[in-house]
Formats: C-alpha cells, structure tokens, sequence
C-alpha cells in the first residue's frame, strides 16, 4: 500500500521561477489497486511521480510504502521497492549494453551486487523464457544491444525490467507519450496484462483520454499542485472520455471566475 | 631490437594505465586529469620505499594503494561536493605535485643501488632457465630485458582478464550501467555517484600502480615522469577502439591494451626517423587529436556517399 500524506514541494522558493508543484496532496492507494492519474500540463502528476520514486525530496509531507516510511530515502534505496518506466524509451535501458545484461541488471533491482557472474550468466533461461513471453521475437536477440531496438521495444523491455521482479509499487511516468500509436498501442495491452497477473499496485501518469478511461480501477485528477478528482468503482467505469473533457472544462471556468470574482469583490468592498 | 624490445615493454606497462583510463573514459566519459599525477605519485611512493628497504612486492602495492586514495579523493570532489569533472582531476593534479614533492624529498628519487621488481624478474628467470643472454637467430637479447617483458606481459594479461571477469560480475555490471545510463542505474537500486567512485578508485589504483613499475624499469622515479601520460592513454584506448571496431567487452579491453603497444611502437620508429624528442608532446598531442576526429569525418564522408540524393 502506499500512503502519501500532505506533500508539499516548491521548487526554486523564494525566486521569481518559483513553482509550487504540489501543495498539499494525500492520496492512498490500497494493495493491488492501479490508479491512473491525469491533470493538464503543469499539475504536479509528474511531480508527484518524481516525489514518490525519490528524485527529490519533498518540503513537508510523509511517504510510506509497504509499511515503511520512504520520505527520506535516497533515489536508489527506493528502487528495491519501486519499478519505473520513463516517458523517455531512452531513460530506462543502458543502450550500450546488452538486453541480457539490461535483464539481469533488473534480475537484482535494489538488491547488494555482489562479485558473482551477473544473472545473465547464472539464470539465462529464466530471463530468456521471461522475454519470450513478450511476443516480440527479442528473446533470439539477448546479446545484441538494447541502443539497436526501436522504442517500443525499448519501453516494452522497461516494462519488463520494472516487473521482473515483484515491486511493492509500479510506477508509469506517460510511458506511451514518446511512442508511435501501435508501440503505444502494443506497450498499454502489455502493461494491462503484467499489472494484472502480478495483481501489482500501480500508479499510472497519462496524457491519453482514452487511456484514462479503459485503464485502471481508480482516476485521480489533478490541478496546480492538488487533487481535484478521484473517482473509483462503479464510478470510474461509467467514465467517458466526454465526461473527463467535462470536468476539464469545468475546472477552466471555475478559475476563469476566480479573478473576476475577486476583481468584484474588490470593488465593492474596498 | 632493442629499440622493439623496449617499445613493447614500455607500451604494456603504460596499457595497465590505458585500462583504468579504459574503465573512467569509456565506460564514464570521465577524463581524470589527476592520471599524470597519480602516476607520479605511485612511482614516488615506490621509490622511496625502495630505497628505504622494503620489498619491491610490497613498494609496488603501496604504490598501487597510493594511487587508489587519490583517484577516491577525485571521485570525493565530483560526486559528494558536485565540482566539476575536469576541475576536480584539476585541483587533485595540482595538489599531488606538492605530494609527490614531499614523498620524495626532492625532485627525483634513484633506484641504481636497491634491488627493485626489474631485478626481481631477471633473477628468476636466470634461475629456472640458466640463461644469461637469449639469442634469437642473429639477435642477443639480455635475460634481464627478457625477464622484464614477459613480467610486465603476464602482469597486464592478469589485469586485462582481471577487468574483463569483473565487468561481467553482478557488480561490474551495476559499474557499467551507471557509467551507459545513470538514471537507469538509479532505477535499478544502483547508486550512479557510488559507481563512478569505485570506477575512478580503479583507475587511480591502476596509474599508481603504473608509475610503480615504471619507477623500477627505468630505474628511478622523477617529479616530471607522469607528465602528458593521460593523453597518452587517451590515444591508446582512442586507437585500440578503431582498431578493433568492436563494442564488445572483452575485445575493447584488448583494444585498449593494442593501442598501448602500437602507439608505443609508433613513437619509438618516429624518433628513430629522426624526430625532436621535444617535439613528442606535440606530436602526442596532434596524434590524439586526428584519431579523435577521423572517425567522425569518415562518417559524414560515407553518409555523404550513402546518401546521394539527400
């Protein structure tokens, strides 16, 4: 279960670039649930990815993770416990490494590397099986490098590599936005199938309506820095993408009054 | 002969350099610039060890031992204080040159009149084969010389499948990653800055241990001996590269060490034709220069080529 409890991030404080991306966000996601967060650009989804995963440290709030508090953990400790995949299909592989030894990298996330030959060597069928069950025809390809294959493929054995083993959390930062529609396409029905048979807790940040919709057990929006919207159950699968570009348009009027309401208000009262 | 004999010797003994320098710059793009130093400072530390008694085995570890601190002391400034990677090779150079002036208590530290690894080596080869002088066909070659060589050849072959055994344990593996993908690295549980620690540790430990040997082969350790070695290892593993045209482990580090003894061999024939022992560095310099540029050139050359109607 993860359990995040009023984070607070500001970046750049006290300068005129200051950013107040999350102000103020709890959100609970019980063991095995996939939430799939959406919010326009500059909400805090990524922000508050990065914030669970580590890359820094948040200014007020508390992260606890399968029982533990992770708030001050470093980036790297959090990996034994968290599966990542980027936006970016380059920032999940070493390219000038091979797919078996990218694997076997994965084969030890978050565990001491010790002097034994890597799991490549020790466990190479299990690996191999492993990619065989993508269905990409990559598991003839183990020892060529990862920087030969194309996106999708990449992202697809980032998938991979953030399941290989059992992450208490997953982690999906837009991981289709840099794919073309079939890699997409091909990358959303993989991540549908290892989610659900590892029955694995997810977190999933998305640009794609469609996808909002037919992923996932919960939705969470969000809105400059909090959440707005967190539908579940029943109440999620009813969802259209119609419905969402609704509440989008929703959340634009209200702070389209916002100003001119306190312009009014001004003038009446002061 | 000798002229080859030499060239060989001093182009192994200079690739156990080119392998730290393999595993900084090619799997890091990390030059240290501190590698001339250090060098130095494994050399200084031998030497005056030496001359004070201890074993050639133990001044040589203690050099190696000397030069792993300061590669960690580069490694400490980069990644714990966030100072630049050239600038932290900068300061660590800078401040060994007083180091390794201490340690020697002067310029230069002689080895003429104590026993040293060069030695070493000649004497047991003198004993298990009871050869003085090896002839082949026409040529006389000293057994010492002899002795020297297959040393240095069996220390680099034990280092060079040393390293190439350690890259492909879990941990190497976790060493390369972090140098290829650093946030990848990350991901995976594996501390990228921790990594490139370790990796500029080996290097450091790797041209101390250089300067070591080469204190004893040329029989003395100088203050000016580690002068432009980085570059020199730069170009070796630069050419060992083309040479071998290969991205495959095992391959680039015998590449590396390739590049060593061929541009070894290279210098020794230029100065034989007749070039200013003055003019090396310069010519180092611009060697580096073109190796680094020419494969890019003949790149857009055939891109061109392949490309006709673009």
């Amino acid at each position: 279960m993860l359990d995040l409890q009023g984070l607070v991030k500001t970046f750049h404080p006290g300068t005129e670039n200051e950013v107040r991306a999350l102000q103020g966000v709890d959100l609970r996601v019980e063991e095995g649930s996939f939430v799939v967060v959406i919010g326009t650009n500059g909400s805090g989804k990524s922000t508050l990815q990065n914030a669970i995963s580590g890359s820094f440290f948040v200014d007020r709030g508390r992260i606890e993770l399968a029982g533990q508090d992770i708030t001050r953990w470093p980036e790297h400790r959090r990996a034994a416990l968290i599966g990542r995949v980027f936006q970016n299909p380059f920032s999940g592989t070493a390219p000038s490494m091979s797919i078996g030894e990218n694997l076997a990298l994965a084969m030890r996330r978050g565990e001491r590397r010790t002097l034994g030959w890597n799991a490549f060597f020790r466990r190479s069928e299990e690996l191999t099986e492993r990619v065989r069950r993508l269905g990409m025809g990559l598991e003839d390809r183990l020892r060529n490098e990862i920087g030969s294959l194309s996106g999708g493929q990449r992202q697809a054995l980032t998938l991979l590599m953030a399941t290989l083993r059992r992450p208490e959390l997953l982690l999906l930062d837009e991981h289709t936005a840099a794919l073309d529609p079939r890699a997409a396409d091909l990358v959303i029905r993989l991540t549908d199938e290892l989610v659900r048979e590892g029955r694995l807790t997810t977190v999933m940040v998305t640009h794609s309506m469609p996808q909002a919709v037919s992923l996932g057990d919960r939705l969470v929006m969000m809105h400059r820095g909090r959440v707005v919207a967190d539908l579940r159950g029943e109440e999620k699968r009813r969802l259209r993408p119609g419905d969402l570009l609704d509440r989008f348009d929703e959340i634009r009027r209200r702070e389209q009054i916002d100003p001119s309401v306190a312009e009014m208000l001004r003038e009446t009262y002061v | 002969m000798t002229l080859l004999l030499g060239a060989l010797t001093l182009g192994l003994l200079l690739a156990l350099m080119a392998l730290g320098i393999f595993v900084t710059f090619r799997l890091f793009r990390f030059a240290d610039l501190a590698t001339d130093s250090i060098l130095t400072l494994g050399a200084a530390v031998t030497a005056v060890l030496l001359v004070r008694g201890a074993s050639p085995g133990g001044a040589t570890l203690a050099g190696a031992g000397a030069g792993i601190l300061a590669g960690a002391v580069t490694g400490l400034l980069h990644t714990r204080l966030h100072i630049n990677s050239l600038l932290s090779g900068i300061l660590v150079m800078t401040g060994l040159y007083s180091v390794n002036l201490r340690v020697m208590g002067g310029s230069n530290v002689p080895l003429a009149h104590v026993p040293t690894g060069a030695d070493r080596a000649r004497d047991a080869l003198q004993y298990i084969s009871g050869v003085e002088v090896w002839s082949f066909s026409s040529w006389e070659i000293p057994g010492g010389d002899l002795a020297v060589l297959l040393g240095i050849l069996g220390v680099v072959a034990l280092f060079g499948f040393g390293l190439y055994a350690f890259l492909l344990t879990d941990f190497g593996t976790a060493l390369r990653a972090s140098g290829d993908n650093g946030q990848m690295a990350l991901a995976q549980g594996v501390s990228a800055p921790h990594m490139m620690l370790v990796a500029l540790m080996i290097s450091g430990g790797m041209s101390g241990l250089t300067g070591a040997l080469l204190a004893q082969y040329q029989g003395f350790a100088d203050i000016q001996m580690g002068v432009g070695t980085l570059v020199l290892g730069l170009a070796s593993v630069i050419m060992g590269q083309a040479l071998v045209r290969s991205s495959s482990l095992g391959i680039s580090i015998a590449g590396a060490v390739m590049g060593s003894v061929l541009f070894r061999l290279l210098v020794s024939i230029a100065l034989r034709w007749g070039l200013n022992p003055n003019d090396l560095k310069l010519a180092t310099a611009s060697f580096v220069l073109i190796t680094l540029v020419l494969p890019k050139l003949m790149g857009s050359w055939s891109n061109r080529k392949e490309a006709p109607h673009a």
